[in-house]
């Protein structure tokens, strides 16, 4: 039966790939590259067949969904043959960069992360073999609500409206619909399949992270990066329990990695930013802090891009990333329009009531120091509500960040520099909605902070690791990093010459 | 870097193989789970059901919002995650009930007071009630 299910996924994988292939074409590839597209494709791929199978719900032909998602691949594979074939055999070359022997260091760092990643994998068998069925909001809210789908047959849209408020029906439904879209492979449940996509949304958040960093700042980064990911007690923990907040790391991941890679790829800044947008979207198609997500990457996105090249350069690159975006939030509208029930802190909120909340600077102490305790202690993993917040930082924080920027030293790029203030600006953006949150929360604050903020903390970790990495001065740099696209590799980024026909390619545009 | 995260996975890892042979046989959902299917045939595959617990219903949810007792809830919701997509109605007031009494009975007269009458007791605390009809 399972056989079938991990078909769904290997399906999901090559619609992924197509679309990463027709937007983001694909020249020599090495190993970095590589990486990096199966990574984005495979968290692509299951978002966007996510979509299909709702689509398929809604349209009363659940059962055909294989035939469904099919005929999707074989049409976006006629797309990417017909786009190949007018633009040559090859993509634009990728593989510019000479593969770097490496030292000994190196090569020590490239071995150790591999031994971790067998470490991490073992530590993630023991942890789903002691709950099967993951933790607690696994079972009262995302495998809930896929085994409604799934089970629900004809009826399956009585769910949202069935008053059980408590298993919050208004969340969105990448996770519980690619769990059911699995059992409808599959013709039956089994419990392993959403285990098994919590095991492949933490590997794929390992591997965007590392192919990434490789390609975009050497290999020993993107191993240094993934080993502080590895090393993360709460990352493998949510990770087993099956909740949502790996998977939308992962896109929010995946939409500051799109962005860069905009930057540095400037033969490719369209397709790029159309895929920084379909995994922003897909980011709130999982869960709703993704809506918030969206919007503020679009917001900080359309000012970057005036303040950088004036409004018709903003309207050109948001109108890119709307694109991508526009199909899955449509998606997301249908959804909170038509299916789902009001969300519990939204109807909870009276005018009367914010602005109380907004007035009462104890609930604005309360909250800047659960952000300050958790900020240091939520890799460590899950608070204990009778302990409450206190100092616990471990091995793996951001304290170790912080280190690491203070002896590395940060170097950012001139050409990179409205990137990092972009992506800097959405971390900010995101952490300041967050907080407001809590501000107005109509739900007991104590209990609302203590059940979710390590989460949101989570959510932001890996996309915070990478643009620490991005940040990191290198220490003896050797370019090209291995596998980098001509215009992403170090190489390239660092050579004047470079920079000025990318910047005149650019402005011909 | 490398020495601190290494440590860090390693001491992960020491402790999923050290936790491994503390394992119990069956984790506590599954048996919860298995526990609930008894009911399956007994009720129908859709519409909604009732529920009632060792405590009154209206303090399932209290008892976890106030961080003093998460299993009354847990074992609520693991009941309807069982018996999916037939809805369980956080209430005593339905034909049929689900009685699930894995911490004791329930509190004196609850279940005369709400006219509840057991159908089948399936053991373990599990116990399918029908509800009279009011006079």
């Amino acid at each position: 039966m399972i056989f079938f299910s991990v078909a769904s996924l290997l399906l999901a994988w090559m619609i992924g790939l197509l679309i990463t292939w027709i937007f983001f074409p694909a020249g020599k590839e090495k190993a970095a590259g590589i990486l990096l597209r199966l990574a984005a494709a495979g968290g692509l791929g299951i978002g966007v067949t996510s979509c299909g199978y709702f689509v398929c719900l809604l349209a009363g032909l659940a059962r055909f969904t294989p035939l469904f998602d099919l005929a999707l691949c074989l049409a976006l594979g006629l797309v990417w043959w017909r786009r190949r074939r007018r633009s040559g055999a090859r993509g634009p070359d990728a593989a510019a960069g000479r593969t770097p022997a490496g030292s000994f260091l190196e090569k020590l760092i490239a071995a150790l992360s591999a031994g971790g990643l067998a470490a991490y994998a073992v530590s993630f068998a023991a942890a789903f073999l002691k709950e099967p069925h993951g933790r607690w909001d696994a079972w009262l809210i995302w495998n809930m609500h896929a085994r409604f789908l799934y089970r629900g047959g004809e009826r399956w849209r009585d769910a949202f409206a069935s008053g059980l408020d408590w298993s919050h029906w208004d969340y969105p439904l990448l996770l519980p619909l690619s769990a059911a879209r699995g059992w409808t492979y599959a013709g039956g449940e089994s419990v392993l399949f959403p285990a098994l996509l919590g095991f492949v949304f933490t590997l794929l958040v390992l591997g965007l992270l590392l192919g990434a960093l490789w390609l975009l700042r050497g290999r020993t980064q993107g191993c240094l990066a993934a080993m502080v990911l590895m090393g993360t007690p709460f990352f493998l923990t949510m990770g087993a329990a099956q909740f949502a907040d790996i998977p939308f790391a992962f896109f929010m991941l995946g939409t500051f990695v799109m962005l860069f890679l905009s930057e540095r790829s400037p033969d490719h800044r369209a397709g790029a930013l159309i895929l920084a947008g379909v995994a922003a979207a897909l980011g709130a198609w999982t869960k709703n802090e993704g809506l918030l997500f969206a919007l503020v990457v679009t917001v900080s996105l359309a000012g970057m891009a005036a303040h950088a090249g004036g409004w018709s350069a903003s309207f050109k690159q948001t109108g890119r990333f709307l694109a991508g975006a526009l199909p899955v939030l449509l998606i997301v509208v249908y959804f909170k329009a038509r299916l789902s029930p009001a969300n519990d802190i939204m109807e909870g909120v009276s005018l009367a009531a914010v602005s109380a909340n907004l007035v009462d600077w104890g609930r604005y102490t309360e909250i800047a120091r659960a952000f300050f305790f958790t900020g240091i202690s939520f890799t460590q993993g899950v608070v204990d509500v009778r302990e409450g917040m206190r100092f616990n930082p471990g091995a793996v924080s951001v304290l170790l960040l912080v280190a690491y920027l203070l002896i590395s030293g940060v170097r950012i790029d001139r050409q990179e520099r409205e990137c990092f203030l972009q992506a800097g600006a959405i971390l900010v953006l995101m952490l300041t909605g967050y907080f407001f949150v809590y501000v107005v929360t109509p739900l007991d604050l104590h209990w609302h902070l203590m059940t979710s903020l390590n989460r949101l903390f989570l959510q932001l970790w890996p996309s915070a690791v990478f643009l620490a990495f991005m940040a990191a001065g290198i220490p003896g740099q050797r370019a090209p990093a291995q596998g980098a696209p001509a215009a992403a590799s170090p190489q390239a980024k660092g050579s004047p010459a470079r920079g000025k026909a990318a910047r005149k390619r650019k402005d011909s545009k | 870097m490398m020495v601190l995260t290494g440590y860090a996975v390693l001491n992960l890892l020491a402790r999923a193989v050290g936790g491994y042979a503390d394992l119990p046989r069956q984790d506590p959902v599954s048996i919860h789970e298995a526990r609930i299917e008894q009911l399956r045939g007994f009720l129908p595959p859709a519409g909604e059901v009732g529920y009632v617990t060792t405590v009154e219903n209206e303090k399932i949810f209290a008892a976890e919002r106030a961080f003093r007792n998460v299993e009354y809830l847990a074992q609520y919701v693991l009941t309807q995650y069982t018996l999916a997509p037939l809805i369980v109605r956080n209430s005593p007031a339905h034909p049929l009930v689900v009685g699930n009494f894995l911490d004791g009975p329930p509190p004196p007269g609850f279940l005369e007071r709400h006219r509840l009458v057991p159908l089948k007791d399936f053991g373990e605390g599990l116990i399918l009630y029908g509800r009279e009809p009011g006079r």
